[in-house]
């Protein structure tokens, strides 16, 4: 389990995390949702090492981090982090090289899947396959934990299913899947526990089937009641 | 992984959708589409199919068999029960159901039980002809 316990972050003197917690389980997909600005990426950032908190702790199966965690975690950004000079195929004998969990069975099949060729250089791609390139590098991982940040957003209809087709198989089975996003109806049904941020802070957690069921709402029900509130 | 993307049944988003996957499966027996016996698809391949989340097939997969509706015997594929008698009720169940809704609906406007039952009749007759039609 991933826990959040309580985390504050400050950029400059500007607040953008307030006293953040939330836990997401193996075997689920938590969803945090939340309009631009909300510091949704940042939580993600947090949780990897990659920005120093303020205040607040992060625990993964009960330790704080360390530098195990890239063995354990992967990140998958919003923003293609490979040179612009590499080529696919290099991207993936880099992972191979730096990562112990890489799996290369699975970069193969996922190579296959979205249909990318080895010898297109990454400055060549476009927007939807860069995306896909980069959910190919972080689900290549064996890892127990993945974050994706706003996996979905601007692209076309045609990848976004591919890519949420993804989550229905058993390449996410068993692992603890967060994912951010800004857009929440294409995937409404694929969730298992949504955290809704506002302005640094969680407005509220909870999960999907329970509201579906308890109270007949849907996501974007709970949605305009918190933010509209 | 689905390569044909859109979801074969479209969910709506505000009853469980493990529910809707059971309701799937019944109206699949009711309509004979499933029959007795027959084998059905494992959990994943379910997620697959109907694009959902791998928890939440294997959810609609204990429902149904805590309603009896599949069996799952040790590492065996899962099957439609072959009880005649719980077949039946799910017919009857997905009949009620939809009934409930529609008098619920209707009752609002206050129409005589028998100009509603000439109407429904009526109504019934065209969309199956129509239906016919567009089969041959």
């Amino acid at each position: 389990m991933i826990e959040v316990k309580g985390i504050s972050k400050k950029y400059g003197g500007k607040s953008v995390l307030r006293d953040v917690t939330f836990s997401a389980e193996r075997g689920q997909i938590t969803c945090l949702i939340g309009i631009n600005g909300v510091g949704k990426s940042t939580v993600l950032k947090a949780i990897m090492g990659l920005a120093p908190l303020n205040g607040g702790q992060i625990r993964i199966d009960g330790k704080p981090l360390d530098k195990h965690l890239y063995e354990k975690v992967a990140f998958v950004p919003d923003v293609i982090t490979m040179p612009a000079s590499m080529k696919v195929g290099e991207c993936l004998d880099w992972m191979r090289d730096f990562y112990r969990s890489w799996n290369p069975e699975r970069a193969a099949e996922l190579l296959s899947f979205f249909r990318l060729n080895p010898p297109d250089r990454v400055s060549s791609l476009s927007k939807g396959n860069a995306s896909k390139l980069n959910l190919l590098l972080g689900l290549s991982l064996d890892t127990d934990y993945l974050l994706m940040d706003e996996p979905f957003s601007g692209i076309d209809i045609f990848s976004r299913e591919q890519i949420a087709s993804v989550f229905t198989s058993h390449l996410i089975e068993e692992r603890g899947v967060i994912l951010t996003t800004h857009e929440i109806s294409d995937i409404e049904h694929l969730v298992d526990k949504a955290v809704l941020l506002d302005q640094g802070t969680v407005r509220m957690t909870f999960m999907c089937e329970e509201v579906r069921m308890n109270e007949g709402k849907s996501v974007l029900d709970v949605m305009r009641e918190v933010y509209r509130a | 992984m689905n390569e044909t993307g859109g979801p074969i049944v479209p969910f709506n988003n505000r009853d469980p959708v493990y529910l809707q996957v059971v309701r799937h499966f019944k109206v699949e027996i009711a309509t004979g589409k499933l029959t007795a016996g027959q084998v059905i698809p494992s959990r994943r391949e379910l997620a697959a199919l109907m694009n959902i989340n791998p928890n939440t097939a294997q959810k609609a997969y204990k429902e149904m068999e805590d309603q009896l509706l599949i069996v799952t015997e040790g590492n065996s594929p899962s099957r439609v029960t072959t009880d005649e008698r719980i077949l039946g009720v799910v017919r009857e169940e997905l009949i009620s159901e939809a009934v409930d809704a529609f008098v619920a609906s209707v009752r609002l406007i206050g129409v005589p039980v028998d100009e509603l039952l000439h109407v429904v009749k009526r109504k019934y007759e065209t969309m199956h002809s129509q239906h016919k039609e567009a089969e041959s």
